[in-house]
């Protein structure tokens, strides 16, 4: 254990030498500091009045979800045989020395703990604002905090548990995981039903999430338990889940004494796959296994089968779709852009009711979409196509090169746009002609991200600094819509009434045209990007 | 031929590449050597055409930015890069149809084969191993037939029959009359074939000799090298 405490003693020494030596690091940890210490103050200035306060059955429902947003990811990392434990420097230099496999665990689990106390620090922030805004004493605040501290030690107990049964019974993964998936959705189906049964009303909604039968939830319920007896006065409901936490943890204790450990080859595998995840992160390149659907990957039809010169590079990219998805375009950001697409449309219907409001939610459903797509667009083909020297050696005009590597993300939005302003149609009805223009535009800001990244890259360069290039990118990104959002909003402000059921068109009719056109300049204007992979 | 002319390669106020000149003749294969951070992968990726530099570098009279150079430049980088998605075949497919090659399907037969990728041809490049890949960015080099290629420490990662066929290829290529260059320090693996010996330190040609010479000299490529590159140390003593 001294070596291990040497190593940490180390780590952490050098790790504050080193913020101290790359100035820009120690500025962002200030930043984050400095707004964790202006949430507590803006947590006791804010002014809420009294009649104001809201129910205390949100902050319990709230709560839940925390825990369950905190324990449920940790448990099924801790059940992936450890990989949230150890890093690739641990299992070369750590894992080959002679130190017993259980002192090795407890360190893993300990630098997890460490690392998720940090969710604590920020939560505590947020401290004061509870107090402000629900009829909360200091105390009870501190109490809150101090369940999410307990969630974070109990999970990483039954992670613990978990591990030490998984390990000497491997078959028990699936069972596990089924597990942990029943702790979310008993959670879900009960508040569903109690709705269904009670009526769907916000009332009935409050109620639901502060049911008992919530608490019956292993870990997650107890711990809501332990806090809300305590915060309610509810001290035999305090006690019981206590009981039954301490129970766990002396279970977790129990076997891991008596359990022969023998997990290095699986947790060797998962922290390489980390290692190759993190490098690629840090080095702002985007590998296969980071994207969606790249799990099982079967090779069925094989064949680039078109394309000469640059058009070969977007016909690899069909080829390479095909093998993500069979439906090609169709992906995990499709069904999510759809799934937020519905929500909009029905949460929007219910609150406008009528149907000649129906634009207004296209709009509503546009802006939203649009900012999600900017987090579906970091990882695009072309994106990816600048990691290899191909595109740079290929001998074809770098204009065609660019429009080639970029063609498939910039036609994705426009199908993904189609699929969900359609659904969004039969939702929300209104005219066709707002779900033609919200497609587009959808599909225009496809193209203004993938121009915003090519500018930035080509004013940081390809291989620049990740901090700086994101900078300049979101700095464009918003430089760029700008134009076409403000012709936008004064086409439509010198609309007659009679054409306002189609609002959204006119909205969306410059911000198209100039989105189109701007990123089509930034094409051009960035040819020479590929003439080397700076 | 590969002309180089006062090729010099800063990252800010560090040069890693200091006014270089050499030229390579059609048919030699020029060993780049030297230890590490020597300056020779930034160089052969400043031939390559991958970075910006200060100088000129030519490939064949096309300077080495051109389309006329692209088209017979072949380049194997130092960490293998295959298409995660691609299978070994439709690597050879995809590189076939963006240099516009005619006919390549015999070649990239024999190519796949003889680096022992002919029973892999349906595994995408992110099922192969560390080697396996380095194979394909060799096929990938030379299935465009070449007149000049770039060697980034091609023997790493090769197995021992790879690294057989790749020496008997790289003296089927010398024959042929292209021009190769080999970024390497693992100088027992160029020891039969190399014709020019250029060897950097700290960014610069510290020596360039011609095999005839160091023969007659009765040296060897490693005593050369350790003379040179430790004569700073000898110096000190």
């Amino acid at each position: 254990m001294n070596a291990i405490m040497y190593m940490l003693r180390k780590n952490v020494k050098n790790g504050i030498r080193d913020a101290f030596q790359h100035p820009m690091k120690l500025l962002v940890y200030v930043l984050v500091a400095a707004s964790l210490v202006y949430a507590v103050i803006r947590g006791f200035t804010m002014e809420v009045d009294v009649n104001d306060k809201l129910d205390m059955r949100i902050l319990s429902g709230a709560f839940l979800a925390l825990l369950y947003f905190i324990s449920i990811p940790i448990m099924l990392k801790g059940l992936s045989t450890g990989s949230s434990f150890f890093s690739m420097d641990d299992v070369n230099n750590i894992f080959v020395a002679p130190i017993s496999p259980k002192r090795i665990l407890v360190y893993g689990i300990g630098k997890q703990l460490a690392t998720s106390l940090f969710l604590v620090v920020c939560f505590s922030a947020y401290g004061s604002m509870a107090i402000k805004m629900f009829d909360l004493s200091w105390g009870n605040a501190l109490v809150l905090v101090a369940g999410i501290a307990l969630m974070l030690f109990i999970v990483q107990m039954v992670t613990l548990l978990v591990f030490c049964l998984c390990s000497a019974h491997p078959r028990l993964t699936t069972y596990f995981k089924y597990f942990i998936y029943s702790l979310a959705l008993y959670a879900l189906i009960s508040v569903i039903a109690f709705m269904f049964q009670n009526g769907m009303t916000l009332e009935n909604l409050y109620t639901a999430i502060t049911e008992d039968f919530l608490e019956y939830v292993p870990f997650i319920g107890w711990v809501h338990g332990v806090i809300f007896g305590i915060i309610g006065g509810n001290t035999l409901n305090a006690l019981i889940y206590s009981s039954l936490l301490l129970l766990s943890c002396i279970t977790s204790l129990i076997a891991f004494k008596v359990t022969k450990l023998d997990y290095y080859e699986d947790v060797l595998q998962n922290a390489e796959s980390y290692y190759e995840f993190r490098e690629n992160l840090r080095s702002g390149t985007v590998s296969e296994s980071m994207l969606p659907g790249s799990g099982r990957i079967k090779v069925r039809k094989t064949g680039i089968s078109r394309g000469k010169g640059a058009s070969a590079i977007f016909f690899k990219h069909l080829r390479e779709g095909s093998r993500r998805s069979r439906l090609m375009f169709f992906n995990i950001n499709t069904i999510v852009l759809i799934g937020i697409t519905a929500v909009i449309g029905f949460a929007m219907k219910s609150f406008f009711g009528t149907e000649d409001r129906a634009t207004v939610i296209y709009i509503g459903a546009a802006v939203i979409c649009a900012y999600v797509q900017f987090f579906f667009s970091a990882a695009g083909d072309w994106v990816k196509e600048l990691n290899k020297p191909y595109i740079f050696l290929i001998p074809d005009d770098p204009v065609k090169k660019l429009i080639m590597a970029g063609a498939t993300s910039i036609i994705k939005p426009f199908i993904d746009g189609a699929v969900s302003f359609v659904l969004l149609y039969f939702i929300v009805g209104g005219h066709f002609l707002d779900v033609i223009s919200c497609t587009i535009v959808y599909g225009s800001f496809g193209c203004i991200y993938i121009s915003s990244n090519i500018l930035a890259q080509r004013i940081v360069g390809i291989s620049g600094n990740r901090g700086v290039f994101i900078t300049f990118y979101m700095g464009i990104i918003v430089l760029l819509m700008i134009p076409g959002i403000v012709g936008g909003v004064l086409l439509l402000s010198n609309i007659g009434a009679d054409l306002t059921n189609i609002a959204a068109t006119f909205l969306a009719l410059p911000v198209m045209i100039w989105n189109i056109f701007i990123s089509f300049m930034i094409f051009l204007m960035c040819r020479n990007l590929l003439n080397n992979i700076e | 031929m590969i002309n180089v002319s006062h090729l010099t390669k800063k990252y800010n106020r560090f040069v890693a590449n200091d006014n270089m000149s050499f030229i390579v003749n059609d048919g030699e294969i020029a060993v780049l050597a030297g230890p590490n951070g020597a300056g020779k992968s930034t160089a052969i990726k400043c031939i390559a055409g991958l970075l910006r530099f200060s100088g000129e570098i030519e490939i064949c009279g096309h300077n080495n930015k051109s389309m006329e150079a692209k088209q017979i430049l072949g380049y194997v980088p130092e960490i293998p890069a295959p298409f995660e998605l691609l299978t070994v075949w439709e690597h050879m497919e995809f590189i076939a149809r963006a240099y516009r090659l005619q006919n390549w399907q015999e070649r990239a037969e024999m190519l796949v084969r003889r680096m022992e990728l002919h029973d892999k041809k349906d595994k995408m490049g992110k099922e192969l191993s560390k080697g396996m890949q380095q194979k394909i960015s060799i096929c990938c080099a030379l299935l465009i037939e070449p007149k000049a290629v770039l060697f980034d420490e091609p023997f790493v990662g090769l197995d021992p029959h790879a690294i057989k066929e790749l020496k008997a290829m790289l003296n089927e290529l010398k024959a042929k009359g292209v021009t190769i260059i080999i970024s390497t320090h693992m100088l027992d693996s160029v020891e039969e074939f190399w014709d020019r010996l250029l060897i950097m330190m700290r960014g610069r040609i510290e020596a360039e000799r011609e095999r005839k010479a160091v023969e007659k000299s009765g040296e060897n490529l490693e005593e050369l090298f350790f003379k040179i590159t430790e004569k700073d140390r000898h110096d000190d003593k």
